[in-house]
């Protein structure tokens, strides 16, 4: 327990680990010798990081291509009832739709013939981007609100507190299905409201940090000193949550990323981008005999949501370990 | 301790209002209303008389603040008034048609996950550190990391693949109706939601029952030679159920979030898929009393399992 007036608040465990995170291989190395599920989320977010990266380089064929093949039956000019017999007669070629996985096309092709591999690639981008941007708002939102909740508290500590119970009283996927009806279904806004729809559990986490920091000796001490609250909070208290905004800003990416995947599974994600949950949808429609999309594009979810959560739960018990279970 | 309950209801009574009156601004932000939602479903065909005409009988005419007003006077009384969409339907009966099905599936989903959290929690932490610990730990990991509609899709992928039963349901039956088309109809949905809805109950529980079986007492327990069942289930899991109970509200959050997507995978016409119609039709009033229903839901379990709580740790109330 910290009640001890003037102990000096410093995350337990390793206080230079920090310092030492951002000094190179050998101290990623280290972490992976550690936390070797770290190491592994580590490896995996990394991987689908370069995948998005250079998703061009390595889909094989465009996304968007559809492939067919020579009709074997083709006729120049059928007769109504060969055409009754087989509708496909009168064309040259047929699209290669639902194939299985080959080495042509690794994952398959989707119901208009399309490469399920290129698309599994391209979708790690939005994922990506919704996972990390969205973590990102919410974690500087969370921060200057839950510092100015725990630096003034009072009335407006309350209040905030209220309104955050408020957002977690509505279940996170109909907070984030509301918000993003409000605008037009573009990547940037749906970012922009996952991460305000993550406000309330940053701001919880990030103003419990603050508590305690306040209560230090230092605040204190700089406060008798005459220094201006905007001085402490960032020269003093915001150093010393750092820690928590690491923890809180690496434990959310798989929730959003997972939040995106439901919304584009319903129907209300961004449009005109390739989404995994989208592709999840898509392949229900045959999913008994063809299953392939919705398994390749589902298990990319998991794995993406896998490797960020097993990071962010590594680098939580090293830097805090006291947050573990939050 | 009494002080205590009544400052809590009082801010949950607070919370519950700001969740509605959230809901109330949020439908109103959205771009178009039920009246260019219900007229304008071919576009162009109703007149803009028409549409403000529409509007006029739903009361969208009137100022923001006459309708919050009328709105939270209403919603105090008790009288949700009429849907939009099903103009006939008072609120109360969209809400009561609905509400038995997520019932049905919430607690399934809840006696799923609970039967499986509990035993894979306790034999985690007894085994810990070996193959079994590793193996359901890695299981609970791909758990929270997999979408539930992912675990549904696949899950009845397997259903067909192998045949392993027919979905072959007529109706909406409810569970006291037709209990054997009922599970049939629920069981994916119900394995599905468990799974992803517990996993989190799981890591809990594992923990907490560590930390526990540190503990003097378990110890004290043990050397009085008491069987390690005893030790085990009365001494141990008892301590270590208290805080995976404190975390329920957030459980049952996420559970009703699953549930949003599995009825509507599953055509299950619960509070999930009122919720999603009346928010993509622009249906006011039973938008904002089904926000309002489950922020009532999740506010007042919270309510509960923390004055239990307090009653149970005395610790609690002082702090």
């Amino acid at each position: 327990m910290t009640e001890a007036r003037g102990e000096v608040i410093v995350p337990e465990g390793d206080p230079n680990l920090l310092i030492r995170l951002g000094s190179g291989l050998r101290s990623v190395l280290r972490f992976i010798r550690g936390k070797p599920l770290g190491g592994i989320g580590l490896i995996i977010a990394v991987a689908f990081i370069l995948i998005a990266i250079f998703a061009n380089q390595i889909q094989r064929h465009d996304q968007d291509q559809i492939f067919d093949s020579p009709n074997p039956d083709y006729k120049a000019n059928p007769t109504t009832l060969e055409l009754a017999r087989n509708p496909d007669i009168g064309s040259p070629v047929v699209v290669e739709q639902f194939a299985e996985p080959s080495g042509k096309h690794w994952f398959g092709t989707d119901k208009f013939g399309r490469d399920i591999w290129s698309q599994v690639i391209h979708g790690a981008r939005l994922s990506l981007i919704v996972g990390l941007g969205a973590s990102v708002i919410a974690v500087i939102g969370g921060l200057v609100i839950g510092m100015i909740s725990a630096y003034y508290a009072g009335i407006l500590d309350l209040l905030i507190q209220r309104i955050v119970d408020m957002l977690q009283a509505i279940p996170f996927l109909v907070l984030v299905l509301v918000f993003t009806q409000i605008s037009e279904p573009k990547v940037s806004y749906v970012v922009l409201w996952l991460g305000i729809a993550g406000l309330a559990i940053t701001t919880r986490l990030i103003r419990s940090a603050v508590f305690a920091v306040r209560e230090s000796e230092f605040v204190l001490a700089a406060r008798v000193v005459g220094a201006s609250d905007l001085r402490i909070m960032v020269r003093h208290v915001l150093p010393n949550v750092v820690a928590v905004l690491i923890i809180a800003f690496s434990i959310g990416i798989g929730a959003y990323i997972l939040a995106e995947a439901a919304i584009s599974f319903l129907g209300a994600g961004p449009q005109g981008v390739a989404s995994w949950g989208k592709m999840v949808q898509a392949g229900r429609g045959s999913l008994d005999l063809h299953p392939w999309q919705t398994v390749f594009a589902g298990g990319a979810i998991m794995m993406i949501v896998l490797g960020f959560n097993l990071l962010g739960d590594a680098l939580r018990d090293v830097l805090d370990p006291r947050l573990r279970g939050a | 301790m009494q002080g205590y309950i009544i400052r809590r209801i009082i801010g949950a009574i607070f919370v519950v209002f700001l969740a509605g009156t959230f809901s109330f601004f949020a439908i109103r932000i959205l771009p178009g209303d039920a009246a260019s939602a219900a007229l304008g479903l071919d576009a162009g065909s109703a007149s803009a008389e028409q549409i403000a005409e529409r509007r006029a009988e739903y009361g969208l005419d009137k100022p923001l603040a006459t309708q919050y007003g009328n709105w939270l006077w209403d919603t105090i009384r008790l009288d949700l008034g009429n849907s939009f969409t099903n103009r006939a339907n008072s609120v109360w009966y969209e809400i009561g048609r609905s509400l038995p099905y997520s019932i049905e599936l919430g607690v399934l989903i809840v006696i799923v996950g609970f039967a499986v959290a509990f035993p894979v929690g306790l034999l985690s932490a007894i085994f810990q550190d070996r193959w079994i610990d590793y193996t359901l730990r890695s299981l609970a990991i791909l758990a929270l990391a997999a979408p539930v509609f992912w675990t549904a899709a696949i899950a009845s992928l397997f259903v067909l693949e192998w045949e392993l039963f027919l979905i072959d349901v007529i109706g909406q039956p409810h569970i006291w109706e037709n209990p054997k088309d009922a599970i049939t109809w629920y069981l994916i949905p119900m394995l599905a939601g468990g799974f992803a809805g517990t996993a989190a109950t799981m890591r809990l529980l594992r923990s907490q029952m560590l930390e526990v079986m540190r503990q003097d007492y378990v110890r004290t327990a043990r050397a009085k030679g008491l069987r390690e069942s005893v030790v085990i289930i009365r001494h141990a899991l008892r301590n270590a159920l208290l805080p995976v109970l404190t975390v329920m509200g957030v459980t049952v959050a996420t559970i009703i979030g699953s549930q949003v997507i599995l009825e509507n995978m599953f055509n299950i016409p619960g509070i999930g898929n009122l919720i999603i119609s009346s928010l993509f039709e622009r249906d006011n009033p039973v938008f904002q009393s089904v926000i309002v229903l489950i922020a009532v839901f999740v506010v007042f379990t919270n309510l509960v399992v923390d004055i239990l709580y307090g009653i149970i740790d005395p610790r609690i109330r002082l702090s």
